[in-house]
């Protein structure tokens, strides 16, 4: 007896080659059929637009992360060496901007870097420990697979859906409790 | 639309341009500023006229790196099999004609520097008792100067006809086994090594030689990266004129992205050699190197920290987002600034220097003793603060004028080169990939049709 | 057929593959026991790291004094190797960021391996500024901290201290950027494993599923990873060339430093990248995915890249007459003929001669002439930085203080343990991970697989492939 409660319902189809795949996307558009998710071994050009994907905002993310990092570098420096401990350097001025400038570099690439990619890894629900439940084993080789969430679909439905899989030349379809 | 048709109304203004431009030299030539005349030893007024030769030297020096980074980027693109360019390699095809109009100028200047007729370099005059520019003479002497920009830009051009035959011959002849592109590959690569050594040595002396003493090994590589940076813009502002006459409707969204790409890195690049050759002479302090950016902050700031502003930070704020570099009016404002941008940055490499040479030579301020010339230098630095000198401390209507006049020349030797053959070219083995060129951009990096 | 590809481009993957067989292919090698050329490998790599364990012992125990390093010349190997490494440490991340910003889809067959190597690289180079301190428990002191020593922070101005953030950034980034690229790579690891395998890669993956958004976002990730990488692989070796170039001292107060060391540590990356995926390919039978093609496209970055040091190596010796300063021009003229001259002359015909031999397209595609000539730069770009800080500090302002040095057992035991650990790391990562990345070599399969490109499809005659290429 598979535990369903708090689960969707998948119905998925296996497909062999990312051409393939993509007319069955733009034929499941032009069906009007509610894809679920998309799963492919790597990254698939074109599927995004298919998709209806809308653009990461990652970078905008990263810009604000960015510039944290170099404010905090920029002025750090200066609230250091200007006001809390001023050491006159070698004649240099107290504020002497051309040698906080190196420093400020590299505080907003690690800022942001790290930023971002612990964002990445949060907002896809990534991290170490974690077991996200695969539909199939063989996704992250050579398949590529459309999923539908058909917990309350109706059997009309379910038809519709097989229907169209078995007109993409799908090569295997699946349920599966997730 | 296949072919470039220089109509005459294109060919009509660029003359126009070429007319505003020639009659603002003549004008520089009779407006010398007050300050760099003076009387001589016998009652004789002494002009060097240095604002008509800095303004020759200046757009001679600036439009031929144009066209000579043209060419080489159509070398390395060769050379790392680069696909992309190609629907539009016409073009640079077409910038890199102007080398040869630029040799001229330069023999103009080589030939007047013979005969003693201006004062551009510190080393040109009497340099006897000058122990640094004794010490330099094997190298900065006139016979260098001419041969050296004879034989380097010469065989520069000479390359460059060599592909650009090739090129043509390729779309005549090409055939499956793509012959005419292998022997390309042949001359392009040994043309980037020899490009490397003697784009140096002419930087050296066109431009770093003008402050005679002062020297960084940096210098050759930064000024390139500034020509570099300028072929780009003057490539986009031209691209997209030439599509908004509906040629080149091949080169796409696509390509411009990417040219936009390279403007944005490049400009990031620049800074970096530009605060690479201040950051180190700056922390260094060594009076004799300090001394070159003590001037320019002291009596240009508008020309030292004007560089910064428009070639780093308008730059790179605008085009660090992706959707910029696809806007045309955005990509055109930038182009616009980034090219006047470079302009200006060989202004501030080229006139202060020029100042010093001619006050030096017309016996302003404390310079009897060559030998204590570093030192008259550091005097000058502190009379010449409150003076405003028009044409040098910043560019006025006469340098812009010229600006315009060299443009108008050289958009009319590139357009009449790009008339005389298919803008696209044909037979080239990455054509294909360069006609289906997608930066993937806003998802999908292959669209499927 | 989606992607138009020229007919004179070489395909990048040998063997007619599907994404079964790469799957297969490229697992194959963590998932076998291990041949005994590992087992060999390995043996001797944790040889060389026993004796830079037992060096470094040597060193924190009797002090720096076991080294030759005397008053006059205080930087000698140490600084030497740390330089060295670093500069094979660039080469990683050049080939994962640049070459993806410029679209070089033959970066796919070695990125993986290059940026590990980066990484370790980077480890070694770490060890030596750290040694060099002598006191190595109070290493910490370099990291502005709140401390009991009153309001006393580090020197926010000195080259030395920018060199301990760029390090430790650059670190960070390779590994953020590294992993990122291996996460789904773990994730077809773990799906073809069982039991405790299978929990273990799980773990590793961070629950990877390959859902198109996720994809979506990974790439977006790469490529901004990969741009803000760029400038910082710029930076770092920028900023050790500082440690030299912000003093007063001739031979390195000089403008040009920044590029041309930056240039150099991707030659010398290129060259470490060539040894070991030559080794790599031919141990792990990867010869298919790591083919002529890409060996061929790494010697040219060589050749260049020589070509550019010696421009510059030559810049230097001309503006050292040009300046007219007779301080610049005997640190040259010492750097040629002084004592050290055979450094200099080994430097010039390692890394700017025999790299010129690559002009031929015979020698750029032979093995062995690569493998030879890949050790040839790693060691002519060692003794680059020997000659830069060794040669130019022996000859001090006063004759009365100038000297010789020659590193004692103990600092040649450091410099060939650093050896073993590098090695040591990378033979552990060929074994647990895959070293090629798999989900991007499959993103390229159908551009670059020697059964879809145009240059070898057998199906396609001459006369279809051209008509391919004209028909648009």
């Amino acid at each position: 007896m598979v535990h369903t409660e708090g689960k969707s319902k998948v119905l998925y189809g296996l497909y062999n080659d990312d051409e393939v795949l993509l007319k069955a996307i733009s034929e499941a558009n032009h069906r009007h059929l509610d894809i679920m998710d998309v799963f492919t071994p790597f990254p698939v050009h074109g599927l995004d637009p298919l998709l209806g994907l809308e653009e990461s905002r990652l970078h905008q993310a990263g810009f604000v992360y960015g510039a944290l990092g170099t404010l905090t570098a920029f002025l750090g420096m200066s609230w250091i060496f200007t006001r809390d401990w001023p050491i006159i350097f070698g004649g240099k001025p107290y504020w002497s901007v051309p040698a906080f400038i190196p420093i400020t570099f590299e505080l907003t690439v690690l800022f942001a870097s790290i930023g971002m990619v612990v964002t990445f890894y949060t907002i896809c629900g990534l991290r170490p420990g974690v077991v996200n439940e695969n539909l199939d084993d063989r996704i992250s080789d050579d398949k590529f697979c459309v999923a539908f969430d058909t917990t309350h679909a109706s059997d009309a439905e379910v038809d519709e859906l097989n229907d169209f899989f078995q007109a993409t030349g799908v090569e295997e379809v699946n349920t599966k409790w997730i | 639309m296949t072919h470039y048709i220089l109509e005459s109304k294109h060919k009509s203004v660029t003359l126009g341009m070429i007319a505003v431009g020639v009659l603002c030299l003549i004008l520089s030539f009779f407006m010398e500023p007050d300050t760099l005349t003076g009387v001589g030893a016998d009652g004789h007024a002494i002009n060097t006229h240095a604002r008509f030769w800095t303004n020759l030297l200046h757009n001679s020096v600036f439009f031929t790196g144009i066209a000579f980074i043209s060419f080489f980027v159509i070398t390395a693109s060769i050379t790392a099999y680069a696909g992309w360019y190609v629907a539009f390699k016409r073009l640079w095809e077409a910038f890199g004609s102007f080398m040869i109009v630029g040799l001229v100028f330069m023999m103009i200047i080589a030939i007047a520097g013979f005969l003693h007729v201006h004062h551009l370099y510190h080393w040109g005059g009497n340099i006897e008792g000058d122990r640094i520019l004794e010490g330099k003479a094997g190298f900065l002497n006139n016979y260098w100067y001419t041969f050296g920009t004879l034989i380097i830009v010469g065989v520069w051009y000479f390359f460059y006809r060599k592909m650009r035959s090739l090129s043509l011959a390729e779309d005549e002849h090409g055939n499956a086994g793509y012959e005419h592109h292998k022997t390309m590959r042949k001359w392009a690569a040994p043309f980037m090594i020899i490009a490397g050594f003697t784009s140096a040595a002419l930087i050296w002396q066109w431009v770093m030689s003008i402050d005679g003493h002062w020297y960084s090994t940096m210098f050759a590589w930064y000024s390139t990266a500034s020509w570099f940076v300028s072929a780009i813009s003057l490539t986009i502002l031209v691209m997209i004129w030439l599509k908004s006459k509906g040629y080149y409707q091949e080169v796409t969204d696509e390509h411009m992205h990417d040219l936009g790409k390279f403007l944005f890195a490049f400009s990031i690049f620049w800074t970096y050699l530009w605060f690479s050759q201040y950051m180190l002479i700056w922390y260094a302090n060594n009076g004799e190197e300090t001394i070159y950016f003590r001037e320019r902050i002291d009596n240009y700031p508008i020309l030292f920290y004007g560089n910064l502003v428009m070639n780093f930070a308008l730059p790179f704020l605008i085009l660090l987002r992706n959707d910029t570099k696809r806007k045309y009016g955005t990509l055109i404002f930038v182009s616009v600034l980034c090219l006047f941008g470079h302009w200006w940055d060989y202004f501030q490499m080229i006139k202060p220097g020029v100042v010093h040479t001619v006050h030096d030579y017309i016996g302003h301020g404390n310079h009897s003793d060559a030998l204590n010339d570093m030192e008259g230098h550091i005097d000058e630095v502190g009379h010449g603060a409150s003076e405003f000198i028009s044409g040098f401390t910043l560019p006025g209507f006469l340098e812009l004028g010229v600006f315009v006049g060299f443009l108008g020349l050289f958009l009319f030797f590139v357009l009449n080169t790009l008339s005389k053959a298919p803008l696209v070219p044909k037979n080239d083995p990455y054509l294909g990939e360069s006609l289906h060129h997608h930066v993937g951009y806003g998802g999908g990096n292959e669209v499927h049709h | 057929m989606s992607a138009t590809v020229s007919p004179i481009r070489e395909p990048l993957i040998r063997g007619s593959k599907t994404y079964h067989q790469i799957t297969e292919d490229l697992c194959a090698p963590t998932e076998r026991t291990p041949s005994a050329a590992w087992v060999i490998a390995f043996i001797l790599a944790v040889g060389g790291l026993a004796t830079y364990a037992f060096c470094l012992l040597w060193t924190v125990w009797n002090g720096i004094g076991t080294w030759d390093l005397n008053r006059t010349i205080g930087w000698g190997w140490d600084i030497t190797n740390f330089v060295w490494w670093v500069g094979i440490g660039h080469a990683g991340t050049l080939i994962s960021a640049i070459l993806l910003i410029f679209r070089q889809k033959w970066r796919t067959g070695v990125n993986r391996a290059a940026e590990a190597m980066t990484i370790f690289a980077v480890v070694c180079a770490g060890q030596f500024p750290l040694i060099h301190m002598g006191r190595l428990w109070l290493a910490f002191f370099i990291f502005p901290y709140p401390n009991t020593r009153g309001p006393l922070w580090v020197n926010f101005n000195s080259p030395l201290l920018w060199d301990v953030f760029a390090i430790s950034t650059y670190f960070t980034v390779s590994i953020l950027f590294w992993y990122m690229g291996l996460v789904p790579d773990f994730a077809t690891i773990r799906d073809r494993a069982t039991g405790l395998r299978r929990r273990i890669y799980n773990f590793l993956s961070f629950g990877w599923t390959g859902s198109a958004k996720h994809w979506q976002r990974w790439e977006a990730m790469a490529l901004i990873l990969a741009g803000l990488a760029t400038p910082l692989v710029l930076s770092v070796h920028t900023i050790v060339s500082f440690d030299f170039a912000t003093s007063i001292i001739p031979g390195w107060h000089t403008t040009i430093f920044p590029p041309y060391f930056v240039a150099g540590a991707v030659f010398s990356g290129f060259a470490m990248v060539q040894t070991l995926m030559l080794m790599t390919r031919k141990i792990l039978k990867l010869e298919e995915y790591i083919t002529m093609a890409h060996i061929e496209s790494m010697n040219k970055v060589i050749l260049l890249t020589g070509s550019i040091v010696g421009v510059a190596y030559l810049t230097e010796l001309f503006i050292a007459w040009y300046s007219g300063y007779i301080y610049e021009q005997f640190a040259f003229y010492n750097r040629v003929f002084g004592p050290y001259w055979w450094s200099y002359f080994g430097m010039m015909s390692c890394n700017v001669l025999s790299p010129q031999i690559f002009w031929s397209k015979k020698m750029r595609r032979s093995i062995y002439v690569t493998f030879v000539m890949s050790i040839f730069v790693n060691i002519g770009m060692w003794f680059e930085r020997f000659v830069i800080i060794a040669s130019t500090l022996a000859r001090d302002y006063i004759p009365s203080s100038w000297s010789y040095y020659w590193p004692t057992w103990v600092e040649i035991g450091l410099f060939a343990g650093t050896l073993g650990l590098f090695f040591t790391l990378y033979l552990i990562f060929v074994r647990v991970a895959p070293v090629v990345a798999i989900a991007e070599v499959k993103s390229i399969l159908k551009s670059s697989g020697d059964q879809y490109t145009p240059s070898t499809r057998e199906t396609v005659g001459e006369e279809a492939v051209r008509k391919s290429n004209l028909d648009y």
